[in-house]
């Protein structure tokens, strides 16, 4: 913590996967055709249905799962979902919002330094990987807070998590390991 | 094993060794490779599956003994492994692959995964994540192979030896591999390599080495496509922007050659890259200086521009700095101190918070030189999404807990005094 000074790390959330249920068998068909904004995949066995604001695709199943992709926050999560909950019942379906579960939480973040992956790797073997001809980032997994972070070279990172607080805490955990094996800025 | 007493009929040698990889045993001569004995003229080998494989991977790639035993060891480990016993055998395959290449790896032997990519015909994809996983299966782990020891391979598949080619375009594999070699590692510290893939870069190495090591006329002509097609090598798209790239850096280089008066451009300065490879430590700390008077002379003329260095911001969930096309949260952590005052907050989000490391170091990857502004988004006025829900709707309201709840409690409220009054 004290190795950040004066500057504050912006950690930017792009994205916010939840889930949840309807407890009522969905006609896809009768989606398709009477509902707004939607896509019908038969090959898939879904629907996607897009919505305005918040910004969300959902991905809706006959069973009555639904997983809702493009939130920027918990919050926005929850209230998209409702929202779809909404529109089914305005559509005839006997919906019933249950099951609610933010599933998965992705942010981005950049740090005032690049990184030397290699040394980061070295140093943090088995928990970092880095296979250069593979992707060009190293993958830092974190266990006990179920997050992945992904470094790039460029001192750019890219963070995986099971909510936002997790994503957080990741971050902060990981800031002073990078520090360490940052480039130096001139030979 | 050699056999005595027997002659090879095309070319007379008695180099004659037991080939007995495949299932059939033949007998070739080790001068000519004609196959002696009778009858075995297999058109399609059975490709073997397993042990069998990573023999004949290594034979391919002519690795040693020791090597060939360390990856049969571990092909024998990793397929006894549940993730390995039951699948296809284009997946076995590539194990095979990968165990070869990790025992390379292990004995400073470089070969990159695209090799062996090439070698099994292999996706690319596949092969890394069965590589993924077998280095978690097998719990072991590989040190990296740089460019640099690649780079002397790569240039022996180029056909520009003096046989080959005329006497112009010819050039000796060893002095060239020098001057890629020393090009890959300018190329490294200018931020050309990482997080590229290495046969480009590679390629574009080798051509302006062949090219800076006699800039006559004709090789200055010769283009990348021609080249290739002379080397006979496969040309790679992604070679012509690395020479682009490396001709800037060159470029920029290049400027600070006491002797060169006229401006430098892309299209001469390959005969001065001999001279900027031979000094490029001294060009690059000259190079440095002249960047870093120029960020002086920036700050000196922006000295009026608020930045916030200093600045102490509490930790919050905001909504600000927007992306023009997507939203996005934003989660601020803070430094030590909270507390402190919200202050001039929304100035400065107009601005990138962490200073861009990019301007100020002479070299650097082009994402963080082009970094992506965020722009600040009005909050869209018209549709907020919180509008009055008409009557009509409010029956296909869906109630929390609570609400619901209460709503039941109301609905017993108003039933009880109409019976009462019925």
């Amino acid at each position: 913590m004290d190795s950040k000074n004066d500057e504050a790390l912006d950690i930017i959330v792009t994205n916010v996967v939840a889930t949840f249920r309807t407890r009522c068998h969905l006609n896809l068909r009768k989606i398709a055709l009477e509902g707004t904004n939607v896509i019908y995949k038969p090959e898939m066995g879904k629907v996607l249905m897009k919505l305005r604001k918040p910004k969300i695709t959902a991905s809706i199943w006959s069973s009555g799962k639904i997983i809702c992709t493009g939130a920027t926050s918990e919050e926005e999560a929850k209230l998209g979902a409702r929202r779809l909950a909404r529109c089914l019942q305005k559509l005839g379906f006997k919906v019933r919002f249950s099951a609610f579960r933010v599933v998965n939480v992705l942010a981005v973040c950049s740090m005032p330094f690049a990184v030397h992956l290699i040394n980061f790797t070295t140093n943090n073997r088995p928990i970092a990987s880095y296979e250069p001809e593979l992707h060009p980032a190293a993958t830092y997994r974190i266990k006990n807070l179920k997050a992945t972070v992904q470094v790039f070279s460029t001192g750019s990172l890219t963070v995986t998590g099971p909510n936002v607080q997790n994503v957080a805490a990741a971050v902060e955990h990981i800031y002073p390991i990078l520090y360490e094996c940052q480039k130096p800025r001139c030979k | 094993m050699s056999k005595a007493g027997l002659k090879c009929p095309n070319c007379g040698s008695s180099n004659i060794v037991n080939d007995d990889l495949y299932s059939q045993a033949q007998l070739v001569c080790v001068e000519c490779g004609a196959v002696v004995s009778e009858g075995s003229l297999a058109d399609d080998p059975l490709w073997g599956t397993g042990l069998e494989r990573v023999k004949e991977i290594c034979r391919i790639l002519r690795l040693n003994a020791e090597i060939e035993h360390l990856a049969q060891t571990y092909f024998r480990t990793a397929y006894q492994h549940e993730s390995f016993i039951n699948v296809t055998l284009q997946r076995k395959e590539v194990l095979a692959g990968c165990c070869v290449c990790i025992s390379c790896r292990q004995r400073n032997w470089p070969i990159t995964l695209g090799t062996i990519c090439c070698v099994l015909n292999a996706e690319e994809t596949l092969l890394g994540g069965v590589y993924q996983e077998m280095l978690k299966i097998l719990n072991i782990q590989a040190p990296f192979v740089s460019v640099v020891e690649v780079i002397e391979t790569h240039v022996h598949e180029y056909k520009i030896c003096k046989q080959d080619v005329p006497e112009d375009f010819a050039e000796d594999p060893k002095v060239l591999t020098k001057r890629a070699v020393e090009l890959v590692e300018l190329a490294g510290e200018s931020w050309i390599v990482t997080g590229r893939r290495p046969l480009p870069l590679m390629m574009a190495a080798t051509y302006l080495a062949w090219q800076s090591l006699n800039p006559n006329r004709h090789r200055l002509r010769f283009s990348l496509d021609k080249f290739c097609n002379m080397a006979k090598v496969r040309k790679r798209r992604a070679a012509a922007t690395r020479i682009t790239e490396l001709k800037e850096v060159l470029c920029r280089l290049g400027k600070e050659l006491p002797w060169v008066t006229e401006a430098v451009t892309e299209s001469d300065v390959v005969p001065l890259v001999g001279d900027i490879l031979k000094y490029r430590h001294s060009l690059l700390a000259r190079a440095l200086k002249t960047h870093e008077k120029a960020l002086e002379a920036n700050c000196a003329q922006t000295s009026t521009l608020n930045h916030p260095t200093d600045e102490v911001v509490p930790t919050q969930l905001s909504e600000s700095r927007n992306e023009t096309e997507s939203t996005s949260s934003v989660v601020q952590l803070s430094p030590s101190n909270k507390g402190e005052n919200q202050g001039d907050k929304n100035d400065d989000q107009s601005e990138e918070p962490a200073p861009n490391w990019g301007k100020k170091v002479l070299f650097a990857p082009p994402c963080v030189i082009n970094a992506k502004r965020r722009r600040v988004e009005r909050r869209v006025e018209n549709c907020t999404g919180d509008e009055e829900i008409s009557d009509s709707e409010i029956d296909s309201y869906i109630r929390s807990p609570q609400e619901a709840r209460d709503f039941a409690l109301m609905q017993k409220m108003l039933s009880l005094p109409n019976s009462e009054k019925s």
